[in-house]
């Protein structure tokens, strides 16, 4: 075993040699900060000390607080999976103008810098001047305007749904991606041995489209949890917490009240939980290859 | 071998390049309402590199990341050698973080100090040093729409004085059918809805912290009774618009220009911005007083001019901030933009730019005005308020129970 390993490297030297820059800058970038982070959250006042996680942990808010980020990050990733998706299905049929409307659909969210779509939705959720009350008082779903931001539950989905605006061109641009992979002949085959929409969809598209799924489903909960500038702009974390999450926490907690150390908890706190759910993605994910 | 030779220069150069070209010229971070003025900028400080031979190299930075890029910048200790912090808190919160300097012995030896409203030094105080010169003030008042007022039957002349009067004329300025509102109530998660509370509390002869700030002193009657006001004007009354829990200050002042929102708390850097949002609107608002349960009152804000602790250029950064608050300078800056309030008496008083009704009313507002406290835990008290006010304009907790929570939790906070 270990002598096979031994073979491997002295053959592969050259290619080791060759990572070594890359693994160097890349353990600065990336190990360096996340060591800091820790040693941070382990000071207060000089001393080595557990006090900034029992502080996060004690904190009356924190319940909350951890509610909103499940909902956020469940109603975000499961919103923009499924918008995603269906786009993608969409925009992979053969249409004039496809081309132009990939380009529109998919980039225009994702190229717009998250300030200026947090303050373009803020304005649409306005309750007075916004476009969204007025339409839906038009269409005649609703007979007063809402207070979008105002009330705590309007504004839980007021952001979810901002935020699949945002970030569903890129679930849908995996898949597209995906599903110019299937070959064409396997649906004419199908379609030989008499397979309607859906058995095609089931039994051709849906396992090559799957771990494109897991994979796509991973990225869009670590990104998710860890978003947070739309939060930021639109509610601040209000009304009255209703949309704080833990990075939103620890942003005010860093850079409103310079408790750098609390914050660092609560960021540490933060990455261990999205730490968590990679691995147990990729588990799921290897799991699912090995399967094959 | 040479490779590595290379490799390693380079990344020296890379590393040494932040710091490698000495600094040669003073750097001012100018903040908050004033940096619109660019132009004057310019000319005020190239005729202070033209008196002092000093270089500088300045930028204006707008309100809403100047908090942010200076943490930033003080906490990797690159901060500009001279800049303005906000007089809500930021000079005792840099001061604790040893970010700037303490000016306490070049203001002794100043004569602008007397100059200055005695009522500002405590909010760039820190354990008995100051660490700032404040520089333009303000404090606010009642600012209300004059058309709104007229349509409503009501004089524009006589703005309310006291609570009663206020909910009176606020319910009267109300037509929720037309969406005209009487009071705009900041329930926003920021600093307003803090001073929206501060001016109530003050009104009703309470006080936020004890004079020593170690403890709350807000959960008395006066405080409860000021709570329950301000929040019943919008959960009660409905004078407030609906979506009260997402609106501030600059929300109602937008609303007002477009006659919707009676009155709100506002001040003089408003002036030029609701005149900006609507020209229809000069000489159709006013200011007063803010109404009172108990006796006048109103909260001052501003700017003071500070200096970085690990600045080079302590000494030519207090030239240039003597030269900024002159009584000159002042005066030319005033004479051409009517605004913000000189921290200097004299020019208050000499200019006579102010000689107007909407500065009359501020310069008799400004000795009731309060300061929030100097402390570095204000920005996370006032984050407690501000959730106290929110929890109970949502309707998560009573008055009752929301200023119980936010005395233990601020207590907590100041060590208690």
């Amino acid at each position: 075993m270990l002598r096979k390993l031994y073979g491997d490297m002295t053959r592969n030297a050259f290619a080791y040699r060759m990572l070594i820059p890359y693994v160097v800058f890349l353990a600065l970038l990336v190990l360096y900060p996340i060591i800091a982070n820790f040693v941070i959250s382990l000071q207060a006042d000089g001393l080595w000390t557990l006090k900034n996680y029992q502080q996060v942990f004690k904190e009356p808010v924190f319940a909350k607080v951890a509610f909103n980020t499940v909902i956020w990050t469940v109603g975000s990733v499961v919103l923009q999976l499924l918008v995603g998706f269906v786009l993608a299905l969409l925009l992979n049929q053969d249409f004039r103008g496809r081309a132009f409307f990939r380009s529109i659909i998919l980039v225009l969210p994702w190229a717009t810098p998250d300030i200026v779509v947090g303050v373009a939705w803020q304005w649409m959720y306005n309750d007075m001047y916004g476009v969204l009350n007025d339409i839906l008082f038009r269409l005649g779903i609703i007979d007063y305007y809402l207070p979008w931001l105002a009330d705590q539950d309007l504004a839980r989905l007021a952001v979810i749904i901002a935020n699949t605006w945002k970030g569903f061109a890129l679930s849908a641009m995996f898949y597209l991606a995906a599903l110019q992979t299937v070959p064409h002949e396997l649906y004419e085959a199908s379609e030989v041995d008499g397979a309607n929409v859906f058995q095609k969809f089931l039994n051709v598209t849906w396992p090559i489209l799957r771990p494109f799924v897991v994979t796509t489903t991973m990225l869009t909960t670590i990104w998710t949890i860890n978003y947070f500038p739309l939060i930021f702009t639109m509610t601040g974390g209000g009304p009255a917490n209703a949309t704080d999450t833990f990075v939103t926490y620890a942003y005010r907690t860093a850079f409103r009240f310079l408790d750098f150390n609390r914050s660092a908890a609560m960021s540490s706190f933060t990455f261990v939980l999205v730490f968590l759910i990679s691995l147990l993605y990729l588990r799921a994910l290897s799991r699912k290859e090995a399967e094959r | 071998m040479r490779k590595y030779a290379v490799l390693v220069a380079l990344l020296l150069a890379v590393l040494v390049s932040g710091t490698a070209f000495a600094q040669d010229k003073l750097i001012v971070w100018v903040g908050g309402h004033v940096v619109e003025q660019e132009q004057t900028w310019a000319e005020i400080i190239s005729a202070f590199e033209e008196a002092t031979g000093i270089e500088v190299e300045y930028r204006l930075i707008g309100f809403d990341v100047y908090y942010d890029t200076l943490v930033t910048a003080f906490s990797a200790g690159q901060g500009p050698d001279m800049t303005f912090a906000d007089l809500g808190g930021w000079v005792p919160t840099f001061a604790a973080q040893g970010w700037i300097e303490s000016l306490e012995d070049r203001l002794q030896a100043s004569d602008i100090t007397e100059q200055i409203w005695p009522n500002l030094w405590p909010t760039v105080t820190y354990n008995g040093e100051r660490y700032g010169l404040p520089w333009y003030t303000d404090c606010r008042v009642l600012m209300y729409n004059k058309i709104m007022f007229e349509e409503a039957g009501l004089d524009p002349e006589k703005p309310p004085v006291t609570w009663d009067e206020l909910l009176e004329y606020a319910k009267a300025l109300t037509d929720p059918r037309q969406m005209k509102y009487g009071y705009g109530v900041s329930g926003k998660r920021s600093e307003v809805a803090t001073l929206g509370y501060m001016i109530f509390l003050h009104g009703a002869g309470g006080e936020l912290l004890t004079e020593d700030y170690s403890k709350a002193a807000f959960n008395t009657p006066a405080g409860l009774s000021a709570l329950k006001f301000y929040t019943e004007l919008f959960t009660e009354h409905k004078v407030s618009p609906p979506a009260t829990p997402s609106y501030g200050e600059d929300d109602f002042r937008s609303m007002m220009a477009q006659n919707r929102v009676a009155m709100a708390i506002s001040g003089p850097w408003a002036f030029p911005l609701i005149e900006m949002a609507n020209p229809a609107i000069v000489g159709n608002y006013a200011v007063a007083i803010h109404p009172y349960s108990a006796e006048p009152a109103s909260v001052l804000g501003g700017w003071a001019s500070v200096v970085s602790s690990t600045s080079k250029m302590k000494e030519e950064a207090w030239k240039f901030i003597e030269y900024i608050t002159s009584y000159d300078v002042w005066r030319m800056w005033i004479a051409r933009h009517g605004g913000p309030m000189p921290t200097r008496m004299d020019v208050c008083y000499d200019a006579p730019e102010f000689d107007d009704p909407r500065w009359e009313v501020i310069l008799e507002a400004f000795p009731y005005a309060k300061v929030r406290p100097p402390i570095p835990e204000w920005p996370e008290v006032s984050d407690r308020i501000q959730n106290m006010i929110q929890v109970v304009v949502t309707g998560q907790a009573t008055a009752e129970e929301a200023i119980a929570i936010a005395e233990q939790e601020i207590n907590a906070i100041l060590g208690n």
